[in-house]
């Protein structure tokens, strides 16, 4: 689904991504786990379209396109999610409105029918069971007011109605007490199908107790150092990010 | 000569002594209303303006309509047992003490804060305007709208006074018919006695080549409290002075405006609020949008008297220019003589913010509809305190209308 070849990348001159490498496909769950600064933040922004990178050299071919050459919103209509590290508040625009541009214009793209609206607003209270959000979120301006908490479940909230193939959740576990972390990996898990890849961004092994991951990339100076199964973050936990580097 | 005609005869002659303001005084540095002094006389003749379907389709409101600043009665619907009476009328008819009444309407305060030459012309032209007059306690159980049609100079004047614990909600709404070059010419005074309540919106839709004026003063009295709407979306120029004077303890005012402007319009909004009493609340929401090389100005003066204490005062004006060419002059000033205040303000000038726009277009929306949507979000927030939903959406549309891709927007948003 995702082929991400030899890709460097630089942020006002400074190189961040020094030809990573990355194979993601349909129905696998992958978590990149890093120090800070190792570039976890950049590769998913550069994977969801964000200005203000520089793409040096490489490639990312999503389902057979060439993604670096789409913007954001075509993007999203193919299927690219990224659940935000810091949900960005928006007075004004209705969470609900826009889940509903969202959604129509990605349909619009794909050549299908707009929802109808009671259909839509039906699917929307359902979906936000799952992440157990008050009904009361969806009539408010997006993330307006929302504690740190209710906005990472507002992230999870989206990407069940926006339905993506590919989804990258940037440390969705940060700021969250157990009890929330416990609701959104709750509701991520239920939303892992064979037909989706999810990419969970994460400095800590917390966030996997939850979510079983089925391989673990270690990220650290702009490169994937070393790749294993779930039990690799356990190693990371016990041993610390200097011990990957030593033993690549 | 009558009291009335004496009144308004004084009103000329003070009109003649101050001239129009120029770009010399303080107040009115960049709006230039030197080229508005040949289209100040009045012409209220009924063109037989074809007025059906005209304004706010659906509101379910009492209407008073006037065409060239005349009172149309046969376009009217006017509720029983409320005194909303037509000042042309009042003026023709009144004797002896009803005449001194009414010529205290036609009094101009030239110790008034922002006062200028066009409102004492007002007072000496205006053609017609309305008398409302509600008893105390009284409850006016449908807005009144009124309609203001033109495509010729018009002066109008209104008084609403508003008794004790009455309510009512008042709609003007300005628009034009045919595009001539004209200038309206337009003064509302409000009086809200103990307790009252006045939602009161100025709509100005008028055509492209017209001009508008218009000055808003407002008297309160204790534990009262006025919510006003102020809406620029049409003229090539027009300017408004807001003058609110909290007078009794307690009162409240809660002042938005809205401009959303393009081409080379220019729309100029000052106000001055006048905490003169304990205990009163202000606030204030001016935002603009500004597209093309229009030029928008907030001048926003909140003055603390002496004695006003416990005041609670708060001003924000944010604007938006979406044109390099597009220009806004923001003055937000407060002036405090006492102690024991609360009193905040601001204004921002921007763009629209950058990870907003990402955040829209990672859930799937354009560049173009997000840019939209923010900007639609922006100006909408000043209409949320606007009761009437009826005039919101109204409001709503018509500033989609005069966005670049507005009909884009509505389809968006299926409203």
């Amino acid at each position: 689904m995702l082929e991400v070849k030899d890709l460097h990348v630089s942020v006002d001159g400074k190189k961040i991504l020094k030809g990573l490498n990355l194979t993601i496909n349909a129905g696998e769950v992958h978590a990149i786990m890093g120090p800070n600064g190792a570039g976890k933040s950049t590769l998913s922004n550069v994977i969801a379209g964000r200005d203000g990178y520089e793409i040096t050299s490489g490639s990312i071919t999503y389902k057979n396109d060439d993604l670096l050459e789409m913007s954001p919103e075509e993007r999203a209509w193919a299927g690219v999610f990224l659940a935000f590290q810091y949900p960005v508040e928006i007075p004004g625009v209705n969470n609900t409105y826009l889940l509903k541009a969202g959604v129509n214009a990605k349909r619009k793209h794909q050549g299908l029918e707009e929802l109808d609206a009671f259909d839509f607003m039906q699917t929307v209270k359902e979906k936000a069971k799952l992440v157990e959000l008050d009904p009361s979120f969806l009539s408010r301006s997006v993330n307006e007011g929302f504690s740190g908490g209710e906005k990472k479940r507002n992230e999870i909230f989206q990407m069940a109605v926006l339905e993506p193939s590919l989804a990258l959740l940037d440390e969705t576990d940060s700021g969250l007490d157990i009890d929330a972390l416990r609701i959104v990996a709750g509701g991520v898990n239920k939303l892992r199908s064979p037909d989706r890849a999810m990419v969970m961004i994460t400095h800590y092994q917390r966030l996997l107790d939850y979510i079983e991951p089925d391989f673990v990339h270690v990220l650290a100076d702009g490169m994937i150092q070393k790749t294993g199964d779930k039990s690799l973050a356990l190693e990371l936990e016990e041993h610390g990010y200097d011990w990957v580097k030593e033993n690549k | 000569m009558s009291v009335i005609e004496q009144t308004r005869q004084d009103a000329l002659n003070l009109f003649e002594k101050l001239g129009l303001p120029t770009l010399r005084d303080e107040d009115w540095k960049y709006t230039d209303a030197s080229r508005l002094k040949d289209l100040l006389q009045p012409t209220p003749i009924d063109e037989n303006i074809h007025i059906k379907d005209m304004g706010i389709n659906g509101l379910d409101a009492y209407r008073m309509v006037f065409i060239n600043g005349m009172f149309a009665e046969a376009e009217s619907d006017l509720p029983e047992g409320v005194s909303i009476l037509s000042l042309a009328e009042l003026e023709k008819n009144s004797v002896g003490e009803d005449a001194k009444g009414i010529a205290k309407l036609f009094t101009v305060d030239t110790q008034a804060p922002l006062m200028n030459g066009f409102n004492a012309y007002n007072a000496a032209k205006a053609s017609d305007g309305s008398v409302i007059i509600l008893a105390d306690n009284a409850i006016l159980t449908k807005p009144l709208y009124i309609l203001h049609i033109s495509n010729q100079s018009n002066v109008v004047r209104h008084s609403f006074m508003i008794g004790q614990h009455a309510q009512a909600e008042i709609i003007e709404h300005f628009i034009s018919a045919g595009d001539n070059k004209a200038l309206s010419n337009s003064c509302s005074f409000v009086a809200l006695k103990a307790e009252a309540h006045l939602e009161h919106s100025r709509i100005q839709q008028e055509g492209d080549k017209q001009s508008h004026v218009a000055r808003v003063q407002v008297k309160q009295c204790k534990g009262s409290s006025y919510t006003f709407h102020g809406v620029e979306l049409g003229a090539a120029l027009s300017r408004t002075d807001l003058v609110v004077n909290l007078h009794g303890e307690g009162a409240s005012c809660d002042l938005n405006g809205l401009f959303v402007l393009g081409g080379r319009q220019h729309a100029d909004h000052h106000t001055r609020i006048d905490h003169k009493a304990p205990h009163c609340t202000s606030r204030e929401l001016y935002r603009t949008v500004l597209d093309g090389r229009s030029h928008g100005v907030f001048n926003g003066k909140v003055m603390v008297h002496e004695g006003a204490v416990k005041t609670d005062s708060n001003m924000s004006n944010g604007n938006i220019l979406l044109s390099k060419h597009a220009e806004i002059d923001t003055k937000p000033e407060l002036e405090i003589y006492n102690d024991d205040v609360k009193c905040a303000h601001g204004a921002t000038i921007g763009q629209l913010d950058d990870k907003q726009l990402f955040y829209l277009r990672s859930r799937g929306i354009s560049a173009e509809a997000a840019q939209e949507l923010l900007t639609f979000a922006f100006a909408d927030e000043v209409l949320v305190a606007m009761s009437n939903q009826t005039v919101r959406s109204y409001v709503e549309k018509a500033a989609f209308a005069k966005l670049p891709h507005g009909d884009n927007l509505e389809e968006m948003l299926g409203s």
